[in-house]
């Protein structure tokens, strides 16, 4: 290894980059945009449920219901309209999902102390949606009736019956329950697979369709001094875009680290690595920028949304491609991040993703170093 | 401007040739839809089908032993582990082995027969915030329903007191399966994918193959050239979009409740946005990486900002105005209205409006501005 020969290197990369302003701009400018999106705009968070009311019944109690509804923060009631035909067609369009059908007589079913049904239609297309907004209606009407019971059972001079138990809920890692927390160290992951493996896919075909591979064979230039010179300028560029995401997750977000900001960059650093070392072995072996592309499409920035416990559970997920989420850096780096983020681990509770991570960087390193002495390079 | 149909259909045969030639395109062409519809079919799913609990039972009763009869009986809760205590809580929770832990202290049994309140603890991982709730609600329906029986036990009589019975019925997705509200939309982000990259990409490389210059000394029109061009993009994410519907129905067994025909309509509304982003993409790029970085830096507020995952209702005001901008919003809630709802032209002209007025403005736009870079 010869550290002028991948200072060489790297600066040869750098000057592509350099001179490609608008790589380099995105580069940039796309985490920036993701962080913002996912901090300011995207939330999985229910609340403000868009209600429409049909009230056949008409009375003063009818009214009430709606009212209460109407104060909770979970409901956003968006008006009255004549006939079920009529809310139906507002859920059709989407103007509401959900609706309210008070019919004729509830009131007088409640005065003569019957159960008085009340029609409640849901849009259960989103299902994340519908089984919050679910919950959320159910207790209302669960507290509803029970203030009905108190005041029944006061009126007729008896005690309130105790429930004989109650659940209470405590929450940890994320006190408030909110989605900010867990999207935004979950984008960074995303972030750095973009930056990482999506601009590195490119660098090594890049060599080989401008037929510039040849001359660089026949350079004094080992396979490894080569590979490290080319991931020298987006490691800088990766580790670059995790401080703005840092900073802007904590001054914008409020997000704040409970454990080591060191920790934290020592873990980014080495998924950093793991995505430029796949990026690499991408770009070697299919020797073409879209092909390339699309391939780092599909086997990184995928996965790192869809197969890392980002967004979607894994737990939820089929056995089969539960055994695939093993194979996905982003799960570890996310659970480090989590743990970094949520919980408050220390490198020893997070060893063995660390551990797992290291193992990933290795078996890349060694494939890309022989594939490119198959190439033709020295070792 | 004269259109020549033939010296189009003569690039569009060029352009069909180059790319069915290049055996590295196509499996990108064929492939990759599969495996996105695939995985994103099979993976984004908010269904809770399994929510692993721990119990610790330090009461050791008959009514404690209901409780957790209670989850264990319920088949979306997987009782994983018993503790013996207190400290074996933290490490689960930390490691993420279980979602929830319910913990039942020594009390219990006096409380409730003395008519009392007896508090039951339920410790929710809230790392995913969105799926905790959902499981705390879960968690909390199987506690009143043990309730239920237990008030029944100590009390026989039966009270009746006006009281709501709330009936929820679930329109349009009633078992909640997530694969009725996500395929539709992969159908949308595919031909997107496919319609922004290539279009741009085959431009791009006219230019980084210097054949542009031979295509500009031809008596080919700019406007002859961009249809030339688009044309083949067109024709293969029409076919694109045919066979993953006709996956999404025969594999992931979704409903397609309403028209075909209204279908590929919006499909080729939705196309003209996505071309003419394409043309203005390969317009302002020399370069492959030039191209795609582009390409990603508009598909990814158009794929975040579409409703596809995240509800446009959530977004602040401000967003939600912007996200009228994205054509993928109207495809998305003309795909899900007709596949899920089965409506139609009736109810979703406004969003069949707004793609054609979108997909005029770009598309034209792009042709002028393409036009101005190619002079």
């Amino acid at each position: 290894m010869n550290r002028h020969r991948i200072q060489a290197v790297a600066r040869k990369e750098f000057y592509h980059l350099a001179r490609d302003f608008r790589s380099l701009y995105l580069a940039f400018a796309v985490p920036i945009l993701l962080i913002l999106l996912f901090g300011y705009a995207l939330s999985l968070d229910v609340d403000r449920i868009a209600t429409i009311v049909v009230d056949h019944d008409r009375t003063a109690l009818s009214r009430d219901i709606v009212r209460q509804l109407g104060a909770s923060p979970y409901f956003k009631i968006l008006g009255n309209v004549g006939d079920t035909q009529q809310a139906g067609k507002e859920l059709d369009r989407g103007e509401a999902t959900f609706a309210v059908v008070i019919p004729a007589g509830f009131a007088a079913h409640m005065r003569h102390d019957h159960e008085a049904p009340l029609q409640l239609i849901l849009d259960g297309s989103d299902p994340n949606f519908s089984n919050i907004a679910r919950a959320y209606v159910t207790a209302f009407f669960d507290g509803y009736n029970n203030n009905r019971l108190e005041s029944f059972l006061n009126r007729q001079g008896q005690t309130v019956l105790a429930q004989p138990v109650e659940g209470r809920i405590r929450v940890w890692f994320n006190e408030d329950l909110e989605s900010r927390n867990f999207i935004i160290p979950g984008i960074i992951a995303v972030i750095i697979m973009i930056v990482g493996a999506m601009l590195t896919s490119l660098v090594i075909a890049r060599e080989y369709e401008n037929g510039t591979m040849e001359t660089i064979r026949s350079l004094p230039l080992t396979a490894g001094e080569f590979l490290l010179g080319k991931a020298a300028p987006y490691f800088l560029i990766g580790l670059t875009d995790v401080l703005v995401a840092v900073l802007m997750a904590q001054i914008l977000f409020g997000v704040v680290m409970k454990s080591s900001f060191w920790l934290m960059i020592t873990a980014s650093s080495l998924y950093l690595a793991v995505a430029l070392a796949l990026g690499l072995f991408i770009s070697i072996l299919t020797k073409s920028q879209l092909v390339a592309n699309q391939a780092a499409l599909l086997v990184t920035y995928l996965p790192s949304l869809l197969l890392s416990n980002f967004v979607f559970p894994v737990t939820n997920m089929p056995a089969v491609l539960q055994g695939l989420t093993f194979f996905v850096p982003a799960t570890y780096y996310i659970e480090i991040l989590n743990g970094i983020y949520l919980k408050n681990l220390t490198l020893g509770q997070l060893g063995s993703s660390f551990l797992v991570l290291a193992v990933m960087l290795s078996v890349l390193s060694i494939l890309n170093w022989r594939q490119l002495q198959k190439e033709g390079f020295s070792r | 401007m004269k259109v020549d149909l033939i010296r189009i259909r003569e690039l569009v045969r060029k352009e069909f040739i180059q790319l069915f030639r290049d055996r590295k395109i196509r499996p990108i062409l064929i492939v990759a839809p599969f495996i996105q519809i695939l995985v994103f079919g099979y993976v984004v799913n908010y269904d809770i089908r399994d929510i692993r609990i721990a119990v610790l039972d330090q009461a050791q009763t008959r009514e404690s032993r209901l409780i957790i009869d209670g989850f264990r009986g319920n088949k979306i809760f997987r009782i994983t582990h018993h503790l013996s205590h207190d400290r074996e809580i933290e490490p689960l929770m930390i490691r993420g082995k279980v979602d929830l832990v319910l913990k039942i202290g020594p009390g219990l049994s006096e409380r409730v027969r003395g008519g009392n309140t007896a508090a039951v603890q339920i410790l929710a991982d809230g790392s995913m915030s969105n799926m905790a709730s959902i499981r705390v609600f879960y968690a909390v329906t199987v506690l009143r329903s043990i309730n239920t029986t237990l008030l029944h036990e100590l009390h026989p009589q039966v009270i009746h007191y006006g009281r709501v019975d709330p009936r929820i019925r679930t329109w349009y997705n009633p078992n909640l399966d997530s694969q009725y509200f996500f395929v539709p939309g992969i159908v949308a982000i595919i031909i997107m994918i496919i319609s922004l990259l290539l279009t741009s990409i085959a431009i791009i490389k006219e230019k980084e193959a210097g054949t542009m210059e031979q295509l500009i000394v031809t008596p080919l029109t700019p406007l002859e050239f961009i249809l030339g061009k688009t044309i083949p993009y067109i024709l293969v994410a029409l076919v694109q979009m045919a066979v993953v519907t006709a996956f999404a129905v025969w594999w992931f067994d979704l409903p397609l409740e309403g028209s075909i025909p209204a279908l590929f309509a919006a499909s080729c509304l939705f196309l003209l946005s996505t071309l003419g982003i394409g043309l203005f993409i390969s317009a302002v790029s020399s370069t492959q990486q030039q191209a795609v970085m582009t390409t990603f830096f508009f598909l990814l507020p158009f794929f975040m900002l579409s409703g596809f995952v995240f509800p446009i209702a959530n977004m602040p005001e401000f967003v939600q105005w912007l996200t009228y901008l994205n054509p993928m919003r109207f495809f998305l809630v003309i795909i899900r209205g007709i596949f899920l709802k089965g409506v139609g032209l009736e109810v979703l002209w406004p969003q069949y409006m707004a793609l054609l007025l979108l997909g005029a403005v770009v598309f034209s736009g792009a042709i002028g501005f393409f036009r101005k870079r190619l002079d």
